[in-house]
């Protein structure tokens, strides 16, 4: 298949980068290029200046914090999300999650990064971040700016990073002693494109004292629904208290249906994922 | 100022040979290695980095070559599978797939050989869910998933034993 024609330039800084991005009007960074490239084939958007950052190495590190945080650079694969010591040792379902992204040609080469910039509404990676309370840093000539992951998603394909600037890293905050993780996908295939996705994180033991329930797929960003969170807030930990709080998720909901899966059929998911994440956070494999 | 051209030039090794090209910035890679490097065995299904034919080994990971830009492979390692068999030998995931009928019309073969060469190189003891999940992107449509399994798991036991043998 035959793009149009481009320019390539790989630069060796994160500050050359912003300098050739901010050269011409049609520049556009390219990272794993696991979507893009595909842009390009489509010949959807278009393109004059591709900006490689893919091998960039400070946008490729991954370090924990002081606080036992983590500090993921944009431009980190999912692969090495899978199988990094740190994340791990940290946040094991970061890891889990990377690892059952598509297929392993596109786990070496798709990037946290490039995830999140998308911000395609069935993306993997956004409503667990939003869930962990992550912080996304944004980097432009004018320095660095950080973004709450709950307000980096602003819609299809839209987020926070502006014109002349990178997403440059992902803080994580640790999870804490008392809090658990969960995550869980109802999707057309094994490791596929997804029908509805719910993260959560909740703290407490025995009674919830914060719950942070966050959906996807059924709207055009990732969205915390209040609604479940205030019913599972001060609420005994047990998996029929989660079944009674997800009956929240209802009318306020207002998925786009499509070829797979009516809105009706994305509400009534939605409410199951939902539970399934919170009893995972919550230690409680059942359903 | 960062250089930026619609024509690159590249260098980079093919199978443990050093090459230089000039390659446009538009060229999939994967077109760089089939028309302008005339090496045939990688093949294209589909175009759109969904069915896995045209995968390729870069710096010791998997990709789709019709998903990476040609400038991309400036400076890297690339293993096609023209550079699996060493003077005629096969590898023992190729006659794996020989002996075990991995493969029925051959179309989508390289690309899942290369998957499987992957594979077997990070994990020489694979589950029968680890088989299954590292051929997730790449596509039969011959449906020959079978024998294809069956020839992984087949080149794991060999290389156990070649592993052994050799110990």
């Amino acid at each position: 298949m035959l793009l149009e024609s481009v320019a390539y330039a790989r630069p060796d800084t994160v500050a050359e980068a912003l300098e050739a991005l901010a050269s011409s009007d049609g520049a556009a960074a390219l990272a794993g290029g696991q979507s893009l490239v595909n842009v390009l084939k489509h010949r959807v958007a278009s393109v004059e200046l591709l900006v490689d950052i893919s091998r960039l190495e400070e946008l490729r590190q991954i370090a924990r914090g002081s606080d036992g945080g983590l500090e993921i650079g944009a431009c980190v694969t999912y692969d090495e999300l899978d199988h990094s010591e740190e994340i791990r040792s940290s946040h094991p379902l970061l890891a889990e999650v990377a690892s059952h992204i598509e297929d392993q040609q596109i786990r070496d080469r798709g990037t946290i990064g490039g995830n999140c910039c998308l911000s395609d509404p069935t993306n993997n990676l956004p409503p667990l971040l939003v869930a962990l309370d992550a912080t996304m840093v944004i980097e432009s000539a004018s320095g660095r700016r950080e973004v709450p992951a709950g307000e980096f998603f602003h819609g299809y394909f839209a987020t926070a990073v502006g014109e002349g600037e990178l997403l440059r890293s992902i803080t994580v905050p640790p999870l804490g002693a008392d809090a658990g993780a969960g995550y869980s996908t109802v999707a057309v295939g094994a490791d596929s494109k997804a029908i509805a996705r719910a993260a959560a994180v909740v703290r407490g033991n025995g009674t919830i004292q914060e719950a942070r329930v966050v959906l996807a797929c059924v709207s055009p960003a990732p969205m915390r629904h209040s609604g479940m969170e205030e019913a599972l807030r001060g609420a005994e930990a047990s998996v029929d208290a989660v079944k009674a709080a997800a009956e929240r998720i209802g009318d306020d909901l207002d998925p786009l249906g499509d070829a797979h899966g009516s809105a009706e059929y994305r509400r009534a998911m939605a409410r199951v994922v939902a539970r399934r994440a919170v009893c995972q956070a919550m230690g409680k494999g059942g359903n | 100022m960062v250089d930026a051209g619609t024509v690159q030039a590249v260098e980079f090794t093919l199978n443990g040979e050093k090459t230089k090209a000039t390659v446009e910035s538009r060229q999939l890679l994967v077109h760089f290695i089939r028309d302008t490097l005339g090496m045939k065995g990688t093949h294209v299904g589909c175009d759109t980095g969904s069915c896995g034919a045209c995968s390729v080994i870069v710096d010791g990971k998997l990709v789709k070559s019709c998903m990476m830009l040609a400038p991309q492979a400036d400076g890297a390692e690339i293993e096609t599978v023209e550079g699996l068999a060493q003077g005629g030998e096969l590898t023992p995931v190729q006659q794996a797939f020989h002996e075990q009928h991995g493969l029925q019309c051959g179309y989508c073969t390289p690309g899942i050989v290369m998957a499987a060469t992957f594979l077997l190189r990070r994990n020489p003891n694979p589950t029968e869910e680890d088989i299954r999940r590292s051929v997730r992107g790449n596509i039969c449509r011959c449906t020959g998933y079978v024998n294809v399994l069956r020839s992984i798991e087949a080149a794991a036991q060999a290389g156990r034993a070649g592993a052994e043998e050799a110990a």
